[in-house]
């Protein structure tokens, strides 16, 4: 548990009072408030379990939310990633304990509202639970767990706790995602019929994540969290048994969004995979994942691709729901969202007067005059935009419809029940790659 | 004209223009300095880059940097000190290390909003290139870099600024011209066009995922 930092070099402060001048000001003030419109009411008092690159994530967005005051963060790599969240928070002024046991820290950390749970997926489930038994709100990063078990039981914990629990599917929150749910498509009807959806998060080859040698895990401690060794701790997204892979780590953001958009699970799913790429004795899971979801709408059959590859970043990541009279782009990537009218669909004018799309711009609409027109293809047909700018960090709408929540003045956007119906659809692709044939849900599997 | 004679002449016309926008020596012998480039990373999920006046990206490998023969980076190994000497995570000594890994373990984490880090080079030096690499594990985009060279620590004495996307002065070191960068394994390379100075000052105010500022490494590039 770290109380205060330490700082011996006094050769660079000599040093540094000689240069004063220039930087007094930021070494005078290095405490920065968040929350200096802050009410005693809606503070709320909150703790980060898991401080790495995720959790960071989660933390920078808390940072700029008002009102969320960090009592504690803990990690069991105290050297390099619990040091880093605890600093950085105090340099922002949060008067807050670290921890690398999270049983201490809720045994000891007797004012706090909320904890976010950033840890390996496998810890999800545990820790989440714990939370709640230990009376506190919980906002659990996806995948719910690595298995169905442990979703399970962070379902059957918030019912019998009464706790509220936010799932990380940010994009429920991002509100070009809910204006293209409640407007563009429930709505308008936009689309028309949906009938395909394409789906995909394509990356580059990426090494493995390192650490610094000197700030390594002992042994004894990563046996004790369940790693085998440092390069496990890092890199657990790929190993069996802790995390699920990129179709868990990427696609289950995406598969989530198809059954929001369609008001419905899928009945089955057929996928392709392996480790194709990758050593497989560090990468057990697939680095290739190809799958096909069917699903079954009050408007006929929808057929969803969805593919994730991690060799290749060809157009990066985005869903496209494509109906009989229209298209729709979207992404948290804001570049890559665009509404799109098949030309046999009525005109969208009266949808532009009402704000639920924004007509292509004049000059996306200029027809260039010497182009030679492949009358094999199908013109491509111009691109409408949305009518929200949303520029904050990706996560921190779904963290203030968490807060929010627990002030009593939201609705949590993703409560268990949706983190468990999408847990269900997307580590089945896992299994139909395994099984090598179509994976029929049972309409029962996704619910408690 | 034979075409030995238009490369001559084509050679000439580019070195004249070379020196022309340089106070090298006339009779300096100009040679690509050598930088070793670390291993290319970005890992991660991006975040959404709307940011005015952002350069486009090369699409390929930045041009070979002429410069005096026996050039060499002057801040490896000297003394540096930052604004933040309570660095979040890593050591200032990191940022001119030579290591320019992007992982875990080689960059120095600073502070939130404005910062800087200043180099004494020991003595003064005619300098023609400065690289920084602030972070490249994603494609990041820092704010207000002002890179400055003078001949004092305290930066009151023949300052010059050789680098500034400070756009609407609100780090107050003037509004800059130069235009917004993502940060690739290259580093950014700026030009210090002979200028001799002691001192290196680099400034920045947060980046479009955080409030913080990083350095992986800092070159110099002088004789």
């Amino acid at each position: 548990m770290i109380k205060k930092d330490s700082n011996t070099n006094i050769d660079r402060r000599n040093f540094l009072k000689l240069t004063a001048a220039a930087g007094a000001g930021i070494i005078l003030s290095p405490y920065i408030k968040t929350n200096a419109q802050s009410s005693v009411t809606n503070d709320l008092n909150v703790a980060l379990l898991g401080t790495g690159s995720q959790g960071q994530v989660l933390m920078n967005a808390c940072l700029k939310i008002p009102n969320i005051k960090f009592k504690a963060v803990c990690d069991i790599w105290q050297d390099y990633n619990q040091k880093r969240a605890y600093r950085l928070l105090k340099k922002y002024g949060h008067e807050l304990n670290a921890y690398e046991d999270y049983r201490e820290m809720l045994a000891k950390e007797k004012d706090l509202d909320a904890v976010i749970v950033a840890t390996p997926d496998f810890w999800h489930a545990k820790h989440a639970v714990d939370c709640m038994e230990a009376g506190l709100h919980v906002y659990c990063e996806k995948e719910m767990s690595n298995t169905l078990e442990g979703a399970r039981q962070i379902v059957n914990a918030a019912r019998r706790t009464g706790r509220l629990v936010q799932i990380g599917h940010q994009r429920r929150s991002n509100p070009n995602y809910i204006h293209c749910y409640n407007n563009l498509i429930q709505d308008a009807g936009l689309l028309g019929k949906i009938t395909t959806i394409n789906g995909q998060w394509n990356r580059s080859v990426q090494p493995d994540n390192g650490w610094p040698k000197n700030k390594a895990i002992p042994n004894s401690v990563l046996r004790k969290y369940g790693f085998k060794n440092m390069n496990q701790h890092r890199n657990w997204r790929w190993y069996k048994g802790l995390g699920g892979g990129p179709i868990v780590d990427l696609g289950s953001h995406q598969i989530d969004i198809y059954s929001w958009f369609l008001n419905t699970p899928p009945v089955s799913v057929i996928a392709s995979g392996g480790t194709d790429y990758y050593d497989p004795a560090t990468h057990e899971w697939y680095d290739t994942v190809l799958a096909t979801f069917k699903y079954k709408t009050d408007h006929g059959i929808v057929r969803a691709f969805y593919q994730t590859i991690t060799t290749n970043s060809n157009q990066g990541y985005f869903e496209t729901f494509m109906g009989d009279q229209g298209a729709l782009t979207i992404s948290e990537s804001a570049g890559r969202v665009g509404v799109f009218k098949e030309a046999t669909a009525p005109a969208w004018d009266q949808w532009v007067s009402k704000g639920i799309v924004v007509a292509p711009s004049e000059e996306a609409k200029k027809v260039e005059t010497k182009a030679i027109l492949d009358v094999r293809e199908t013109v491509a047909p111009p691109k409408h935009t949305l009518p929200i700018e949303f520029n904050d960090p990706y996560h921190k709408p779904h963290l203030e419809n968490f807060f929010n929540s627990i002030r009593g003045k939201d609705k949590l956007n993703c409560p268990v029940e949706i983190g468990y119906e999408t847990a269900v659809a997307v580590l089945k692709v896992n299994e139909a790659i395994k099984a090598k044939r179509e994976i029929r849900f049972n309409k029962n599997e996704f619910h408690i | 004209m034979n075409k030995k004679f238009s490369v001559i002449l084509l050679v000439s016309f580019i070195c004249t223009l070379f020196l022309a926008q340089n106070s090298y020596s006339q009779d300096a012998k100009l040679v690509p300095i050598n930088i070793d480039l670390p291993k290319s990373m970005f890992v991660g999920t991006p975040t959404n880059m709307n940011i005015e006046k952002l350069e486009k990206p090369l699409g390929k490998p930045r041009a070979p940097f002429l410069a005096p023969e026996g050039t060499k980076n002057l801040a490896l190994g000297k003394q540096i000190i930052s604004t933040d000497d309570m660095p979040i995570i890593g050591e200032i000594e990191m940022i001119n290390d030579g290591d320019k890994d992007a992982d875990d373990g080689y960059f120095v984490e600073l502070g939130p909003f404005s910062q800087h880090i200043t180099i004494d080079l020991e003595k003064a030096y005619e300098l023609y290139a400065i690289v920084v690499w602030h972070f490249h594990k994603q494609p990041r985009v820092y704010f207000d870099v002002v890179i400055q060279v003078a001949d004092d620590a305290d930066f009151t004495k023949n300052v010059r600024t050789l680098f500034n996307n400070d756009l609407d002065n609100s780090s107050g070191l003037g509004a800059g011209t130069d235009w917004h960068y993502v940060e690739t394994a290259e580093g950014k390379l700026i030009d210090a066009k002979g200028e001799k100075a002691r001192y290196v000052r680099l400034h920045s105010k947060g980046n479009n995922s955080n409030d913080l500022n990083h350095y992986i490494e800092v070159a110099v590039y002088g004789k």
